[in-house]
């Protein structure tokens, strides 16, 4: 994020429902409830991508700020959290990690892999790399790529975007002795 | 010498006043031709006046409620057909179709938040956000006469009042009259609990548990249960206002 000057305040701005203390209780109203987590699903999103954060802990995350006003003294459960990021997952905004039907941690794509896909190709494609092998690692944090907005991104929601690119023949992926060791090979699009 | 009054004076006395009443009905007469004609003139410089000043009409409200006034006056009113000659001249049916248009798509936009309810002064501050800059202000009256407008949509658009606040509510179900008492008991603090309901109208719990159930549903109120024992039920409608909040996007 850039500012226009320095007195500026850079500080996430919540919106202002973030200061309604019910907007922190499950909204017993079923049509109620789907725009309360709507508007949590897109607070999410843009607190994640203005902080370029990528995982969540969610017995953690209700202690954060996003999570957490303490101006009001509100804070999410974390039972409610779970539905929010379940229907995050079901847009495609993030997906469940660690052990199987656990649901507590997650990652949450800001920009879903299929866009981050579409980028990265359009560098390789723009920066003659096609047909180049690539380690994971390079990809990420490489001076190649220091000024493309996929710098520093985060190897888990990397990974799905290569296998994106794999799934639409324009990447082959080449599995080395570790995760930052996997290899890519950009293709034209086939 | 005086002159006895005579059975021919009198009969000249009845003439007299005939003649006088005769002519005080002519003079009458010439009276309301003459304001018949001046108001022909009036409506005709109005209309003139009107077509000369179009843009400041539309573009001032203030000038606007003077000329509707004036319309009025003289026995025009310019929104009682959107085919009136005066509508067409003023602009004021396009300008209050426009508006009325603006206040339904606010409305429904904000309805999963507010269950419907909108207060006066929200959706005013709403509408000038939205509209074009350079566009008419709009004052308060203009949108009582674009809601006015809507009622033959039969979406139930209408201007209600708890306690002191003026709401724009846009669900074609009336409010039951509990509902509305409860309202105006929270149009200062935009919350109440189930307490305040029983020490402020002593109704008994099964009364309070269906007034504040109703209004779950339709999403009038939203729960707090941040205190488990006793939540707070909130009015997101006047939550909006107090705090210049803008709920929902």
């Amino acid at each position: 994020m850039t500012t226009t000057a320095a007195s500026m305040d850079t500080e996430f701005q919540f919106p202002e429902i973030y200061n309604f203390p019910p907007f922190f209780t499950r909204q017993p109203n079923d049509s109620t409830w789907k725009e309360q987590r709507r508007m949590w699903c897109d607070l999410i999103l843009s607190y994640y991508k203005y902080n370029n954060l990528s995982s969540m802990t969610l017995a953690e995350a209700v202690s954060d700020p996003l999570f957490n006003n303490k101006q009001i003294h509100r804070s999410l459960r974390v039972d409610t959290l779970r539905e929010v990021v379940e229907e995050l997952v079901k847009q495609g905004n993030a997906c469940w990690t660690g052990p199987k039907n656990t649901r507590d941690a997650c990652l949450i794509f800001w920009r879903k892999p299929e866009a981050w896909a579409s980028i990265i190709h359009q560098w390789a494609s723009e920066n003659g790399m096609f047909n180049m092998v690539f380690t994971f690692f390079e990809l990420a944090n490489g001076d190649d790529t220091v000024e493309q907005e996929f710098h520093g991104l985060d190897p888990l929601t990397l990974r799905r975007a290569l296998d994106v690119l794999q799934g639409q023949g324009k990447a082959q992926l080449f599995v080395g002795t570790s995760d930052e060791d996997i290899g890519v090979k950009f293709f034209h699009s086939s | 010498m005086r002159k006895a009054v005579g059975i021919g004076g009198l009969r000249r006395k009845e003439a007299d006043r005939l003649a006088l009443s005769k002519k005080g009905n002519e003079l009458a007469q010439r009276e309301i031709e003459k304001l018949q004609e001046h108001i022909t003139i009036m409506k005709a410089n109005l209309e003139d006046f009107v077509r000369e000043h179009q843009k400041e009409i539309r573009n001032d409200p203030m000038f606007r409620g003077q000329v509707q006034r004036m319309c009025q006056l003289i026995g025009v009113d310019p929104l009682v057909s959107r085919k009136g000659y005066m509508a067409e001249l003023l602009g004021v049916g396009d300008f209050y179709c426009e508006l009325g248009i603006q206040i339904i798509g606010i409305c429904v936009a904000t309805r999963s938040i507010n269950g419907g309810l909108i207060e006066l002064d929200d959706l005013q501050q709403r509408l000038i956000r939205r509209r074009i800059k350079g566009s008419e202000p709009i004052i308060e009256d203009d949108i009582k006469r674009a809601i006015s407008q809507l009622k033959p949509l039969k979406g139930g658009y209408r201007i209600v009042t708890f306690g002191n606040r003026k709401m724009v509510q846009s669900i074609s179900r009336e409010m039951n009259p509990d509902n509305s008492t409860v309202l105006a008991l929270a149009q200062y603090t935009c919350k109440f609990t189930v307490e305040d309901v029983r020490v402020g109208f002593e109704w008994d719990m099964n009364r309070i548990r269906s007034c504040i159930d109703d209004m779950l549903r339709s999403g009038i109120i939203w729960v707090d249960d941040y205190d488990a024992v006793q939540p707070e039920y909130w009015v997101p409608a006047f939550f909006s206002q107090m705090s210049g909040a803008n709920l929902g996007s």
